[in-house]
C-alpha cells in the first residue's frame, strides 16, 4: 500500500500554524455561534432535568400520576374539577409550583418533567436507531452500483408509499388485544411499539439523502484514487466517504429527534400514541380542553414541546452551518 | 331508555376567544346542587282533558333556533327511535303519538296529556286490554288523513328487532297478545300481524296485553306509536320521513344535521301541547364539545338563537355561571348510573358490598366530567329521585351514598373469605374522550387498595359496546363511564322489569337490558305481582320492592343519579328541562324577540 503523508509530516513555513482537522476546524466555528450556545444551554438544562426527574420530584415531594403519595382527587379538587389550591382560582402554591391537574390532582411539574424525560428518550432512540438503519442502507445502496442498489432503493420506496398513519391505526389495536389482559404488558408493548413504529417509519429519507450523497462523492476524485491506489472497500466507506457525510448525517439528527417528538404528539393527540406512560404528547392532549380555563395547565407541556423542538431545530441549523465546506470563512 | 351522552370531550378548542384572566383567588362558587329530591314525582301528573291551541304568554311568531350537540343524531325512524334526544325531537316536531307529555310552569314537571288520542286511554278493569279513540281529521305533512291502521302499522313493525335494533317496542314482545311470537327476532318487517295491536275502525285502536299493563299510557308517547305510511322501507324511510307534526324536514344528513321547516298541514286546536313560533329549526349534532360551550357562552350573533340539548362540562360551567347564570337551566334527570357486577359470577353479596364500598364515587365524577351534586348526585336506589314511589331508605352499604371505604371493603372481603377477589372489568385505550384510560387507572388503584386483584381488560373502542353486550365476555363486571338506564316512562315499571327480571340469556345470547345478569325467581314474581295491581298502588310497591332488592341482594353499584345542566342563547325563550327526558322542553321554545 502506498504511504500516504501524514499532515504532520508536512512541511510547514511557521510555528505558529497548528494543524487542525476539519472537524476541529468546524466545532470552534460552532463554540463562536452564540445562538448554537444559548440553544445548547438550554437543551443541556432540559436534559439535566429529565435525566434528575426522579431525584428531583421526591426532593419536592411532588408526585406523578398514581405513584405513593400522590394526592387524592376527591380533596385536592372541587366539585367541578378544578384544584383547590393554585391557579387557576388560587394564588401561587410553591409546594406546587406548576399547579395541580384539573380532576385528578396530579402535581403538573412532576408529570411534565416525567414527560420531558419520555418524550426527550422517544426522541433520541427513535434518531439514533434511524439514522443507524438509514445510513447503512443509504451507504450501502450508494456505494454498491448495480442490483444490491436496486434492492434496497425498491425497501426504501416500498416503505416510503407505505400509508404510515393507516400502519399507526392498525398497530394500535393489534398491541391492545394481544395484551388486553396484561395491564403493565399493555403499558411497555405501547411505549416500546411506538418507539418501533417511529423508527420503522423515519429512516427512509436519511437512506435516500445518504444515497444520493454517497452517488455524488463516489466519483469524486479521492474516492477514485483511494480506489485506484487499492484501499480496502470497507476503509473507503468507513474513513473516506462517511467523514465527508458527517455534515447531512448530523443536520438530520437534528431535524429527526424533534420530528419524532413531534410525531409522537401528533400520534398521542389522534388516539394512537402511549396509554399510561406521560410524555409531552398525552400531557397535551389531557390538556386540551382547557385552553381558556386553565391556561397554565396547557400552555407548559406545549411551551416544553415548543421549546425543545425549537432548540434543536436551531441547533441543527448552526451545526449544518458549521459543518458545511462550503460556508468556510 | 338509552342513554348516549358523550362525557367530557378532550379535542381541539380553536375558537378564537379572548382567554379569560386566570389567577387571582376565590374558587368558583361552591355548593352548586340540584334538589333532586325536591324534584316532586316527575311526569306522574295526568290531564286527560287538556285541549289546544296551546299559547304561550309573550311568545312571537318568527325566528329561527339552533340546537347544536356533541351527540350524534341516531336514527329518525320512528320504529327504532329509542335514544331520548332522538325521541324528543321526533316528539316535539315531527310525530305525533297516541299520548304525549306537556311541561307544566307550575310543578315544574310534566304531564301526560293526549295526542293523536282524543284522552289517555281507556282500560278494562285489568288493564290487559286498551282503547284509544283517535281524533278525526288529523293530516300528515301530505294531507292524508292519520287512521288506526297506520299507528298498528308502525307498532307491529317496531317489534321486529332484527330491522330496528334499538329496539324501542321490547316491551311490546313482552306484554302484546303474540308478543312472544317474534321472540325470536323471525318477524318480517311489517309482515306480522299481531292479536295484541287491533285497528278495529279508522279512529280506534284496541291493545290487548297478556299480563297488566297499567302503564301503556306513559308508555304511548314514543315514536312507533305515530303512523307511518304503508311500505315505508326500513332501509330509507328516515331519509323522507312523513310528519304529522307542528314541522316537517327540509334536510337531513343522518347523524350530523336536521333542518325543520312549517307543516302546514299541523292544526293548533288539535294539540294540547305542542306550539309551533320559530319558523324553523336547525340541528347540529357531533360538533366538538368546548365549541358548543364556548358558542354558547359568547352569544354572539345568530349564537343567541342557540341552544344545546347536552349538559354543560364541569369544566366550563364555573365560567357559565359567572358570565352567563341566567343562561342555565338546571333540572332533574330520571337516569340512574351503575356499575353492574355480573351477578352469575359474583355470587357472594359480600363481595358485591365491597365493590360498592370501595367504588372511589367523588374521583369517578371527577375523572368522567360531571359535576358532583348537578349532573351526578350520590344515590342508593334504583328508581331515581322523581320516580312515582321513590322511596328513600339508608344506602344498604352502611356507610351515606357515595362514600368510599376501603378498611370496610376489605374488612367484607375477608369476612367473605375473598380477599385477592379478581375483579375483570372492560375498558378502551383508545377512548375518543380519553376517559376510560384515566378510570381503568382509577379504578386499579382503588379496588386494589381495598383488597381485590384487579384484572382489566382492554378492548378497543369499536368493539366495546359489542363486547359488553356479550353475556359470555370474560370479565366480571360490567361498567363504563356512562352506563346507566333512563326510564321509559316515570314509572317503577319502566325499571324493574327490563334491567332487575330474568332473562334467559344462555339460550338468546343476550341479556337484553339486564346488565347484572341478575336472576331471582323471588323478584321475577314480585314484579309479575305489582304489575298485575292497581295502577294507584303500583309506585308505592314498586319503592318498596327498591328497597327489598338493594337490601336483599345488592345487585348493582349505584354510581350517581342524574341532573341536566344546560345553557341558550340569550334570545332564547321557553328552555326549561324536561324531567321524563333531562332534554329540553322542546315544545314551548320560542324566539324573544
Amino acid at each position: 500500500m502506498a504511504e500516504t503523508p501524514d499532515a504532520g509530516e508536512v512541511p510547514v513555513a511557521s510555528s505558529a500554524i497548528v494543524g487542525k482537522s476539519p472537524t476541529q476546524i468546524s466545532l470552534s466555528r460552532l463554540r463562536k455561534d452564540r445562538l448554537a450556545m444559548v440553544c445548547l444551554g438550554v437543551l443541556g438544562v432540559i436534559f439535566l432535568l429529565a435525566i434528575l426527574a426522579p431525584v428531583i420530584t421526591s426532593v419536592m415531594d411532588i408526585h406523578e400520576r398514581r405513584e405513593p403519595g400522590s394526592l387524592n382527587a376527591a380533596e385536592w379538587t372541587d366539585q367541578f374539577g378544578y384544584p383547590t389550591v393554585g391557579p387557576p382560582y388560587y394564588g401561587f402554591d410553591p409546594s406546587h409550583p406548576l399547579g395541580l391537574s384539573p380532576k385528578e390532582a396530579n402535581d403538573n411539574l412532576a408529570r411534565l418533567l416525567y414527560g420531558i424525560r419520555n418524550s426527550l428518550f422517544i426522541g433520541f432512540v427513535v434518531a439514533v436507531s434511524a439514522m443507524a438503519i438509514g445510513g447503512t442502507i443509504g451507504l450501502a445502496a450508494g456505494f454498491s452500483r448495480g442490483w444490491l442498489d436496486r434492492v434496497l432503493n425498491f425497501v426504501i420506496d416500498l416503505f416510503l408509499a407505505f400509508p404510515f398513519f393507516f400502519f399507526a391505526m392498525a398497530l394500535s389495536p393489534i398491541i391492545g388485544m394481544a395484551f388486553s389482559q396484561n395491564d403493565r404488558g399493555l403499558a411497555v408493548a405501547s411505549f416500546t411499539g411506538l418507539i418501533i413504529l417511529l423508527i420503522i417509519f423515519s429512516w427512509m429519507n436519511l437512506a435516500r439523502l445518504v444515497r444520493g450523497q454517497v452517488i455524488s462523492l463516489r466519483e469524486r476524485e479521492f474516492i477514485l484514487a483511494a480506489e485506484v491506489i487499492g484501499v480496502p472497500m470497507r476503509r473507503v466507506l468507513f474513513k473516506e466517504l462517511l467523514p465527508n457525510l458527517v455534515a447531512p448525517l448530523v443536520v438530520w439528527f437534528s431535524i429527526a429527534v424533534p420530528t419524532a417528538i413531534a410525531l409522537e404528539v401528533a400520534l398521542t393527540l389522534l388516539g394512537l400514541g402511549v396509554s399510561g406512560t406521560p410524555t409531552l404528547g398525552l400531557l397535551v392532549q389531557e390538556a386540551r380542553s382547557y385552553w381558556e380555563t386553565y391556561p397554565l395547565y396547557l400552555w407548559t407541556p406545549v411551551a416544553a414541546v415548543t421549546v425543545i423542538t425549537l432548540a434543536l431545530n436551531l441547533l441543527g441549523d448552526s451545526v449544518r452551518d458549521a459543518f458545511d465546506p462550503k460556508t468556510r470563512r | 331508555m338509552r342513554l348516549k351522552t358523550p362525557l367530557v370531550g378532550i379535542t381541539s378548542a380553536a375558537l378564537a376567544l379572548t382567554l379569560a384572566a386566570c389567577g387571582g383567588s376565590g374558587g368558583p362558587e361552591d355548593e352548586t346542587v340540584i334538589d333532586n329530591e325536591a324534584a316532586g314525582s316527575a311526569g306522574s301528573g295526568r290531564d286527560p282533558d287538556a285541549k289546544g291551541p296551546v299559547e304561550i304568554k309573550g311568545a312571537k311568531e318568527g325566528g329561527s333556533i339552533n340546537v347544536i350537540s356533541a351527540t350524534e343524531l341516531q336514527t329518525m325512524d320512528p320504529r327504532n327511535a329509542y335514544y331520548a334526544a332522538t325521541i324528543a325531537i321526533h316528539g316535539a316536531f315531527l310525530s305525533r303519538t297516541l299520548t304525549q307529555y306537556k311541561y307544566d310552569e307550575k310543578t315544574d314537571s310534566m304531564v301526560l296529556v293526549p295526542d293523536l288520542a282524543t284522552d289517555l286511554g281507556q282500560a278494562n278493569e285489568d288493564f290487559t286490554e286498551w282503547t284509544f279513540k283517535l281524533r278525526e281529521g288529523i293530516k300528515d305533512e301530505n294531507g292524508d288523513e292519520v287512521t288506526a291502521g297506520a299507528i298498528e302499522r308502525t307498532v307491529e313493525a317496531s317489534m321486529d328487532v332484527d330491522t330496528y335494533g334499538d329496539f324501542p317496542g321490547n316491551y311490546l314482545v313482552d306484554f302484546l297478545v303474540g308478543g312472544d311470537q317474534l321472540k325470536d327476532g323471525k318477524a318480517e318487517p311489517q309482515g306480522v300481524d299481531i292479536d295484541g295491536v287491533e285497528a278495529t275502525d279508522d279512529h280506534t285502536l284496541v291493545f290487548k296485553t297478556t299480563k297488566p299493563f297499567a302503564d301503556l299510557p306513559a308508555y304511548a308517547y314514543f315514536p312507533l306509536f305515530s303512523a307511518t305510511p304503508e311500505g315505508a322501507d326500513p332501509a330509507n324511510y328516515e331519509d323522507k320521513l312523513v310528519s304529522t307534526g307542528p314541522y316537517k324536514v327540509k334536510e337531513y344528513v343522518r347523524s350530523k344535521k336536521l333542518v325543520l321547516e312549517r307543516n302546514p298541514n299541523w292544526d293548533p286546536a288539535t294539540d294540547p301541547a305542542r306550539t309551533a313560533y320559530p319558523d324553523e329549526y336547525v340541528f347540529e349534532f357531533m360538533l366538538d364539545t368546548n365549541k358548543v360551550d364556548a358558542r354558547l357562552l359568547a352569544d354572539k350573533g345568530s349564537d343567541q338563537t342557540t341552544m344545546t340539548m347536552d349538559d354543560i362540562n364541569a369544566s366550563n360551567y364555573p365560567q357559565f355561571k359567572s358570565s352567563a347564570g341566567d343562561r342555565i337551566v338546571t333540572g332533574s334527570s330520571p337516569l340512574t348510573a351503575y356499575l353492574a357486577p355480573d351477578y352469575t359470577k359474583i355470587t357472594d353479596i359480600k363481595v358485591r358490598k365491597a365493590i360498592g364500598l370501595a367504588f372511589p364515587y367523588k374521583e369517578f365524577y371527577r375523572t368522567a366530567g360531571m359535576i358532583e351534586g348537578l349532573t351526578a348526585n350520590p344515590g342508593n336506589t334504583v328508581m331515581p329521585p322523581g320516580t312515582p314511589g321513590y322511596k328513600k331508605y339508608d344506602n344498604p352499604l352502611g356507610v351515606e351514598a357515595g362514600t368510599t371505604d376501603a378498611a370496610a371493603a376489605k374488612k367484607l372481603l375477608e369476612e367473605a373469605g375473598a380477599v385477592g377477589f379478581e375483579l375483570k372489568f372492560p375498558w378502551s385505550k383508545d377512548d375518543p374522550d380519553g376517559i376510560s384510560p384515566k378510570l381503568k387507572d382509577l379504578y386499579v388503584e382503588k379496588f386494589t387498595e381495598a383488597g381485590f386483584k384487579v384484572t382489566p381488560v382492554q378492548v378497543p373502542d369499536a368493539k366495546f359496546s359489542d363486547y359488553v353486550r356479550d353475556p359470555e365476555a370474560d370479565i366480571n363486571v360490567r361498567t363504563y363511564a356512562n352506563l346507566g338506564w333512563f326510564s321509559d316512562w316515570p314509572s317503577g315499571g319502566s325499571w324493574f322489569p327490563p334491567l332487575l327480571t330474568t332473562v334467559d340469556w344462555k339460550s338468546t345470547g343476550s341479556y337484553g337490558s339486564n346488565r347484572a345478569k341478575f336472576s331471582e325467581p323471588a323478584v321475577d314474581k314480585k314484579v309479575e305481582e305489582i304489575l298485575a295491581m292497581p295502577i294507584e298502588d303500583q309506585p308505592k310497591a314498586w319503592g318498596e320492592l327498591d328497597q327489598e332488592i338493594m337490601e336483599t341482594y345488592y345487585p348493582w353499584v349505584v354510581t350517581y343519579q342524574g341532573g341536566s345542566v344546560q345553557a341558550h342563547g340569550s334570545k332564547i325563550g321557553g328552555h326549561k328541562i324536561d324531567n321524563t327526558m333531562g332534554g329540553p322542553t322542546y315544545k314551548q321554545l320560542h324566539v324573544l324577540q
